[in-house]
């Protein structure tokens, strides 16, 4: 009678099993398959939420090299060439400037469409020299509140009169675009002629930056608030599904205009297959898909279960997820997964604060900490030897990089450090106080460098407390030059060393980028000299002498540049790393037979 | 009758006017200065002022004895404002991408649901059942082993049994998908993280069912049914549980607004866009709209469940007085 | 009932007032499991005071968790019985110096909760009225947001902040957040209890011989209802634990020193290379722990008070 109740126990148990059960396998019958079996599809992986598709609005690398797909600008780099080349894109050509180096003329493709899209009201749109000055414009309005303004702040003859202007206006909405500026004047339909306040050779390189890209004036004002959620560009692919905190699809963009894979690149591309499809129509792929996967562990599960494509874009932290060692990478070649290092226009750093009273007036000390750390120990640990030891802070694959640069930086020497430690002492009548590190971040990376860097200077007998802080709080403590040390990194906008050297100019102190607060008239004099100049081996002369300086005066230890590198699957061609551009999926080509075959295995 | 509901509802007016000072004083004063954050990197002067006016975050606190007159500063502080935002359930948007709050929770409701509600269906129906069971083998053997079990589940750190079920279960043997994908039913991509948060809730639960069971089981009535010759199966199925529905009842009702908060570690490794993952988020990047916004939707829920629980008490049981 | 004669009786021999934790302890020392249980918690205890101690000293062992004891990512061998690290850290001394960092987050955050939570539930419980109103309506306001969201809602904004000049960080704010939203619970209990005894016969007389009210409260109430404290924090002790473990997973927690929070979450990158010790060892330490609070922790109360509900 009793084994009765078990009995029923057991039933109800089982019944709820059997059911949920059922529910499942159903569900494979009942699988929502949505994509057509004879498209391509190309699944990537994006490490951190998107923030915007608005071109005008992204600050991001996530956000970026999703929104590259849709919005194209005046210029690219060259795909398979390097060094690395700017290219025209939207433009005819390359820009003809005049003898002052101040006024640009670019002659815009004709022929060039905006997606269509209920906003133009059934009718094509094309895209046109006023379209280039209206979104340049959108930058400037301060009530669009844009991350980007600082491409553009003090450049362009009279873009900031005419943000002086939108302050006045109540609303974004109010601004009238009408308002001419002087410096942005379209000559005809397809010419824009760009007047500078100064010579800026630079603004080449942001002009095939993804904020400079044109957004159509009627589908921000079709879309208002919610243009945000309807990106509408001219580029290969165009937005099909936005699942926000999920998965971004993108379909291949019907209107595109031709666009062909490059015929040329450098000697060993040939070999390395990337000219196979040299000529052909872009882009390859129908469908992509952008999936969000924040943590590390599924995103590197799905990779080797050949779900993801690749292992997805190198993050802004140089430390990878995915470090494997030896082992591991034999089974993964084995997989027939590939994988492609590539040199990131990046330096990393620890930097002081030149106001700093401590730190600020006493260079031995500086010197000092530069001496402990060991950088090759560090690379090893954490970036498992795949970066290059920083001793100045040019990084090698620019063209100004100083062969020469080993004998000027400071090595790692314990003795010498100690011995500066001794002078610094004096300098400061006295022991030394304890020193403080601001880190960025509270993950568990963070933490390992902080250790690491307790433990180097202690070698020298300085005392290290390393306050870790979350992003926003870091910034905040940057604006107000309330700290003493900080981790932190550059990685270049584009490939002119000067974007470095802005960083250690006099007047962008902070709340500019200049977050060493180093100010020193000599060097500034030398980098207004040289920024306004034009690629010449003078230049570079000059570029090298500002590091020089920098690395003696020692506003910052430079630890590594960056070596990015990133996994993908044998199906995947023309995968050829680029860390300038990012609209790059155009370009790649899936052979979905070899994916089928692996995914079954 | 009415009365009663109309003391009751009049009672949760405090509560909820707490819940709005707690997120305010939590999200509006501690929190500190976020101009930087909605700025971004090397914003100047200018931007960083104009974003304080466009967030109202120039506005005094409570009010600014400065300013006159009094009440009109007052009328213009951030607090009311966050009384009026919170009244109006109109959160604004995110400080991050620029959508509508609102329309976060909206899209986010649903996943986090799917995830959530068989998850506490499951664990209700398997911890009671096993708590019978357990009630029944009192004292025995198979008694302490559930009660052994129970207790190591709710003492494995959550974090583990998502990191070792995901490494093992989905992908090491794969028996079920590691993360969300678009081609996958939602039967499919919640069906780990389901048994997950089963496997990790069984243990707590099952004990608190235990407990209730024993409870009812010390009760004079089981004598009688038991003098009376009826057997354990009976006591078990007409009397004991019918009795311990309550306890059960009133457990699960409450835990129904929390239904709606999803799984803040679940949703994260395994992909599934609800509300927990959007929590995550707004943590990680000190989102302190939408981080308020949850806690006040959820801590009204929360009020509003607890209103219907007691008023349907007192229409079951005329006993029930409001004190 | 016999609980009121007996307290009668106590007022005559206070000595005698203990009787119903010598009875207690009398039927815990018959539960063998219990008592394992029992001895294991000393053993943590043990180890988290040691730890401490050799900080204070200047011991090296186990503070020096810090030196490298082998090859990064050594797999438990019989140098390092649990493996290491990354940086070729022992974690066996990661994890014998964590049990210092969670016991010490779970230990103030109990101790906090218990100094705001039993007087404000005893001051609501005597008092009544316009302070019970107070009271309850701070904690229904405080119960009513979900318990998870309020610690990391408080974690989140007292973190790094620096209020009358010293600095919260790493597990300060941990043990602040969990202690400053977890009183609830022991509040509401000792309220419950100190309403069912204040009309009792000793209190009452207390109350004849002309008491104060803060002497009735410390002297005789709480005293008598010690036992609850000690049965709610003996089972909310593992929560604590846990909630350290997820506040560090969410970057809110200690930073400078391992914690088995910091652990499992910088392992968490290690488990799909493979590296699954420093997972498992923290995991195991947590797992016993618990285990163990919880079997005491249910014994405790049937022995003390076997009708209370703490859930």
């Amino acid at each position: 009678m009793d084994n009765l109740v078990l009995k029923r126990i057991i039933k109800t148990l089982t019944i709820t099993v059997l059911a949920g059960g059922g529910i499942y396998v159903l569900s494979f019958l009942l699988r929502s398959g949505g994509i057509p079996e004879n498209e391509v599809v190309i699944y990537s992986a994006i490490g951190s939420k998107i923030d915007s598709l608005d071109p005008g609005n992204i600050g991001d690398t996530s956000s970026s090299s999703v929104a590259s797909q849709i919005f194209e600008c005046l210029y690219d780099y060259h795909y398979l060439k390097r060094p690395y080349q700017v290219i025209p894109q939207l433009a005819e050509g390359l820009p003809s400037v005049s003898e002052d180096g101040k006024v640009y003329t670019i002659r815009i493709k004709q022929g060039i469409y905006f997606t269509d899209d209920p906003c133009f009201e059934g009718q094509r749109r094309e895209l046109t020299a006023a379209d280039f000055i209206y979104s340049w414009k959108r930058l400037a309005n301060i009530k669009y509140l844009s991350r980007n303004w600082w491409v553009f702040d003090g450049k362009i003859d009279g873009l900031d009169d005419f943000r002086e202007y939108t302050k006045s206006c109540k609303s974004m909405d109010e601004v009238d675009y009408s308002r001419p500026v002087q410096g942005l004047q379209a000559l005809d339909k397809y010419t824009l002629q760009i007047t500078l306040t100064k010579p800026w050779p630079q603004i080449l390189y942001l002009l095939a930056h993804l904020p400079t890209a044109p957004v159509a004036k009627e589908a921000i004002d079709y879309y208002g608030k919610s243009i945000i959620n309807h990106p509408i560009g001219t580029g290969p692919f165009v937005l099909d599904k936005w699942n926000r905190g999920s998965y971004i699809e993108m379909v291949r963009n019907k209107c595109f205009h031709d666009e062909f894979y490059p015929s040329e690149g450098q000697p060993e591309d040939l070999e390395n297959g990337y000219l196979a499809d040299a000529g052909k129509k872009l882009p390859f792929a129908d469908r992509l898909f952008f999936m969000l996967i924040q943590e590390d562990p599924p995103m590197w599960f799905l990779f080797l279960q050949g779900k993801l494509d690749a292992s997805g874009i190198p993050k802004d932290n140089f430390q990878q997820a995915i470090q494997e060692g030896q082992t591991l990478s034999r089974e993964l070649a084995e997989k027939g997964i590939t994988l492609k290092t590539f040199r990131n226009p990046s330096t990393y750093w620890i930097g002081f604060n030149m106001e700093d009273p401590l730190l600020g007036s006493n260079k031995p000390l500086r010197q000092a900490i530069a001496c402990c750390i060991d950088k090759k120990r560090y690379i090893d640990l954490f970036t498992n030897n795949r970066a290059e030891v920083a001793d100045g802070f040019i990084p090698p694959l620019m063209k100004s990089y100083d062969p020469d640069i080993k004998e000027k930086g400071f090595g790692f020497d314990i003795e010498r450090g100690k011995k500066l430690v001794e002078q610094a002492k004096q300098l400061n009548q006295g022991s030394l106080p304890v020193l403080t590190l601001a880190m960025p971040s509270t993950d568990v990376v963070a933490r390992q460098y902080g250790q690491f860097y307790k433990k180097s200077f202690k070698e020298i007998g300085l005392e290290l407390e390393v306050d870790y802080m979350d992003w926003p709080t870091y910034l905040g403590k940057m604006h107000q030059k309330d700290f003493q040390m900080f981790q932190s990194g550059w990685v270049a906008d584009y490939p002119d060393a000067e974007n470095f050297l802005q960083l250690f100019y006099g007047k962008n102190v902070s709340p500019g980028p200049n977050n060493f607060n180093y100010v020193d008239p000599e060097f500034d004099k030398l980098y207004e000299r040289a920024s306004a100049m034009l690629d010449t081996p003078e230049r570079t002369q000059l570029y090298r002498q500002a590091e020089a300086m920098i690395i003696e005066e020692c506003p910052a230890v430079f630890l590594l540049h960056g070596v990015a590198f990133t996994l993908h699957h044998s199906w995947v061609e023309n995968y050829k790393p680029n860390t300038f551009q990012y609209g790059l999926s155009k370009f790649r080509r899936i052979d979905v037979e070899k994916r089928k075959a692996y995914r079954y295995k | 009758m009415l009365s009663y509901i109309i003391r009751r509802l009049l009672y949760t007016i405090p509560i909820v006017f707490g819940v709005m000072l707690v997120t305010f004083l939590l999200f509006n004063v501690v929190r500190g200065d976020i101009t930087d954050q909605i700025a971004g990197k090397a914003a100047s002067a200018e931007t960083r002022a104009e974003i304080q006016e466009a967030y109202g975050l120039d506005k005094p606190l409570f009010f600014d004895f400065k300013q006159s007159p009094f009440t009109k500063a007052f009328w213009n502080s951030q607090f009311v404002n966050h009384l009026f935002s919170a009244a109006t359930f109109d959160f604004g948007s995110s400080y991050k991408d620029r959508e509508l709050i609102w329309d976060k929770i909206k899209r986010g409701a649903g996943p986090s649901l799917a995830l959530t509600v068989p998850m506490l269906i499951g664990t209700v129906v398997i911890s009671i059942s096993l708590s019978l069971v357990v009630a029944y083998f009192r004292g025995r053997w198979m008694d302490y082993i559930l009660v052994l079990i129970s207790i190591v589940g709710m003492s494995l750190p959550f974090l583990s049994f998502i990191l070792f079920g995901q490494y093992f279960l989905a992908f090491k043997w794969g028996l079920f998908p590691v993360y969300f994908w678009p081609d996958l039913s939602v039967w499919q991509y919640t069906a780990l993280p389901i048994l997950i948060g089963i496997a990790a809730g069984i243990g707590g639960n099952l004990r608190f069912y235990r407990t209730v069971m024993l409870d009812e089981l010390r009760n004079d009535y089981v004598r009688t049914a038991y003098a009376k010759g009826l057997s354990s199966r009976q006591v078990l199925f007409k009397h004991v549980l019918k009795n311990a529905m309550i306890p059960i009842i009133t457990q699960v009702v409450l835990a129904i607004p929390f239904l709606f908060l999803g799984s803040l570690l679940l949703e994260r490794f395994f992909g599934i866009p609800g509300l927990g993952y959007l929590m995550i988020d707004a943590i990680g990047s000190r989102d302190y709209k939408i981080i308020n916004a949850m806690v006040y939707i959820s801590a009204i829920l929360f009020v509003v469940f607890n209103l219907i629980t007691d008023i349907c008490y007192a229409w079951v049981d005329p006993r029930v007085k409001f004190d | 009932m016999t609980d009121s004669i007996q307290t009668t009786k106590n007022l005559q021999k206070p000595i005698k007032g203990r009787s119903l934790w010598i009875d207690a302890i009398g039927r815990l020392r018959k539960r063998k499991l219990a008592m394992i249980c029992f001895g294991i918690i000393l053993f943590y205890v043990f180890i988290a005071c040691y730890v401490q101690v050799a900080e204070w000293t200047g011991s090296s062992w186990p503070t020096n968790w810090d030196e490298s004891t082998g090859q990064k990512y050594e797999s438990p061998n019989a140098q390092n019985i649990f493996g290491t690290d990354i940086f070729g850290y022992s974690i066996l001394r990661k994890v014998l110096y964590g049990t210092k960092i969670s016991l010490q987050v779970a230990f103030f955050a109990s101790i906090l909760s218990i100094l705001i939570g039993v007087p404000m539930g005893a001051a609501a419980g005597y008092f009544g009225g316009f302070i019970d109103d107070v009271i309850v309506w701070i904690y229904s306001t405080l119960s009513s947001i979900p318990y998870i969201l309020l610690i990391l809602a408080f974690a989140l904004v007292l973190k790094d902040k620096t209020p009358f000049g010293f600095k919260l960080a790493g597990a300060t704010t941990v043990y602040l957040a969990i202690g400053l939203t977890s009183w609830v619970g022991i509040c509401r209990l000792i309220r419950g209890e100190i309403l069912k005894r204040k009309e009792s016969e000793y209190v009452l007389a207390a109350r004849a011989m002309g008491c104060s009210g803060g002497r009735i409260i410390f002297k005789h109430l709480l005293p008598n209802t010690f036992h609850i404290v000690i049965i709610t924090f003996s089972l909310r002790f593992m929560s604590f634990i846990h909630a350290e473990v997820i506040l560090s997973f969410l970057g809110l927690g200690e930073k400078d020193k391992p914690s088995w929070g910091a652990m499992i979450d910088s392992a968490r990158l290690d488990l799909p290379k493979g590296y699954w010790w420093e997972m498992t060892a923290a995991t195991l330490a947590i797992l016993i722990i618990s285990l163990a609070l919880n079997i005491f922790g249910d014994a405790l109360r049937d022995c003390l008070d076997p009708k209370l509900r703490t859930d």
